[in-house]
């Protein structure tokens, strides 16, 4: 998210780099020219709703998609011109949770590592780590299929983290997990970010980038609608407001600026939620009160960042 | 260097999920058994009557079951690809440091291994259960089970290439299996065709695999007698290893079930 830096006279490639980058599936664009770039110990929180083109994105930077123009460097190497050396560093979670069956949780893990170049000691160590740090210890010799969703989930997960690459892409990581293999997760990637690792977080989830302190890139109909850190999103592209649900909207409320109205609920957006409340209130008079039912003072959130700069759809979001 | 341990790797990762469910193998191997049982004495008066008059009847039946079985070889390398489909590890096993080729030799040549395994057994079989004699050397007939073994998984790898659900590949490799066998003299002497099939014949592996193990059991000749056979089955390898490679995507979604 920033420009390379110079460091004792060289430049220092970030993770990831990705420049002008197109992609179409017959006459459906899914990229139209995105550019960013990931640096190593940075969290990016990928945001978008269904069908925006989060997962084309990831796929493409981990190279199993093709562009059909612009480039993707992994820590300076092209993802084209030299795939499998940039694929060395690329650890991959797709969306949907990608074990084999038949298979236990060890032979899940030997399997990837021995192709990521693990032998002997160094393969037996590296299980025994991802294990550990996955919770996974006391499940090595279970099959794939026997395993919840959510061990199913880490296993998975746990696979993309083998030989600890720089760069690490995760597509959805916590779709049906449960509320601790969630919170695991996430203090797992923010562990592996402290130590240095580039993680590029896609999700639905708004609050789990919140969590991770992630930088934020808003991606809709294919090209990067906002793209910043939450604070920055915040004062950009989020306001405070208060929003008044009576039986029926009262005239006077409907025409003070600001003001949007859904169904029978108020939305008035302001600086001061609380100043405003109060002046409003003390403006109401007494059969506007007694059809008064709710009040709300809304902060600014990544949730009203999204929905202001994917307006029309917001519907995908699932806030928590 | 790198790219042969990839192979092996992967290799030996088909060779887990096939230990994991022994079952199609299985089939490879009794499925022809209990149908030479069964056919050896009703086919033998026919193998006598295409001019072979000291035959018991294993001679044909059991090169024509082992073959016409071994294509069921051609499901086993279009299920070892949709499968991947099905547990979504095709995508990650894309993603990891194994390039295309690895990936694609280290999926097929267990399946090869696997085919050669099966002829040789049956025709093994075919000696210590069915009696069955042959005229000439059967180690003769190596160079043409690898060649057949060879085509058959190249005609899975184009199989799995050009379908896009394992319903597909699947209806793929039975009704090949059912007309390879009977188009290439795998049910009935090669004599005993239809004319009409008997012109298309040559088209099929199982066509080359059954002269050049008619040629060997029952003819009595040796290796030279196979030649040309084996350079028919390896050109058809060839020509299915171009169909595979010019239809083969690998970002392809594709409908695994299991």
């Amino acid at each position: 998210m920033s420009q390379p830096d110079r460091d004792q006279g060289g430049w220092i490639d970030p993770a990831l780099r990705i420049e002008g980058v197109h992609k179409a599936y017959g006459s459906r664009v899914a990229l139209a020219g995105i550019d960013l770039v990931v640096e190593r110990g940075e969290i990016l929180g990928l945001l978008g709703p269904n069908g925006a083109g989060k997962t084309s994105l990831v796929s493409i930077v981990a190279g199993v998609r093709r562009a059909d123009r612009g480039t993707v460097e992994v820590m300076g190497v092209d993802t084209v011109r030299a795939a499998e050396r940039a694929r060395r560093s690329v650890g991959y979670a797709p969306q949907e949770t990608g074990v084999y069956h038949p298979l236990t949780v060890r032979q899940n893990l030997r399997f990837f590592a021995r192709l990521a170049g693990f032998r002997r000691r160094a393969l037996r160590d590296e299980i025994d780590r991802l294990g550990g740090a996955l919770g996974l210890t006391t499940l090595m010799d279970r099959r794939a299929l026997q395993l919840s969703g959510g061990e199913r989930r880490r296993l998975h997960t746990a696979i993309a983290l083998i030989g600890r690459p720089p760069l690490v892409l995760l597509d959805e990581p916590t779709v049906g997990a449960d509320v601790t293999t969630r919170s695991e997760l996430l203090a797992y990637v923010r562990t592996l970010a402290d130590d240095g690792a580039a993680v590029v977080y896609s999700s639905h989830y708004l609050q789990e980038i919140e969590t991770l302190g992630a930088s934020v890139a808003i991606i809709d109909r294919g090209s990067i609608r906002a793209l910043g850190s939450l604070e920055s999103l915040l004062t950009d592209h989020a306001s405070s407001a208060v929003a008044f649900t009576f039986d029926h909207v009262p005239p006077e409320l409907r025409h003070l600026p600001g003001v949007t109205i859904d169904g029978a609920t108020a939305r008035i957006a302001t600086d001061s939620p609380a100043h405003t409340a109060a002046r409003i209130l003390a403006e109401l008079g007494p059969s506007e009160l007694a059809e008064l039912r709710g009040l709300e003072v809304i902060e600014p959130s990544l949730e009203g960042v999204f929905l202001s700069v994917t307006a029309g759809a917001p519907a995908e979001m699932e806030p928590a | 260097m790198r790219r042969l341990r990839h192979i092996r790797v992967i290799a030996g990762n088909e060779l887990h999920l096939m230990a994991r469910d022994p079952t199609p193998v299985m089939v490879l191997v009794v499925f022809p058994i209990i149908t030479i049982a069964f056919l050896s004495p009703a086919l033998k008066p026919a193998v006598v009557a295409s001019g072979y008059p000291h035959a018991n009847g294993a001679e044909f039946v059991v090169p024509g079951q082992a073959t016409m079985s071994a294509f069921y070889i051609v499901s086993l390398v279009t299920f070892a690809f949709f499968s991947e489909h099905a547990w979504a590890t095709w995508e990650r096993l894309r993603a990891s440091q194994a390039g295309a080729g690895a990936i694609l030799l280290g999926k097929a040549l267990p399946r090869v291994a696997l085919g050669i395994l099966q002829l040789v057994l049956i025709l093994g079989a075919g000696v210590v259960l069915f009696d069955m004699r042959s005229r000439g050397d059967l180690v003769a007939l190596l160079p043409l089970i690898v060649s057949f073994s060879l085509c058959l998984v190249m005609l899975g790898v184009a199989a799995a290439a050009l379908c896009k659900t394992a319903q597909q590949a699947n209806a793929v490799g039975y009704v090949g299996l059912v007309l390879f066998g009977a188009l290439g003299g795998a049910f009935v002497p090669y004599q005993f065709l239809p004319a009409w099939a008997r012109s298309v014949s040559p088209v099929t592996p199982t066509y080359w695999a059954m002269r050049g193990m008619r040629s060997v059991i029952l003819d009595g000749h040796g290796l030279g007698a196979t030649t040309e056979p084996c350079a028919v089955l390896l050109g058809m390898t060839l020509l299915l290893g171009l169909v595979a490679a010019r239809s083969l995507r690998f970002d392809e979604a594709k409908t695994g079930w299991m």
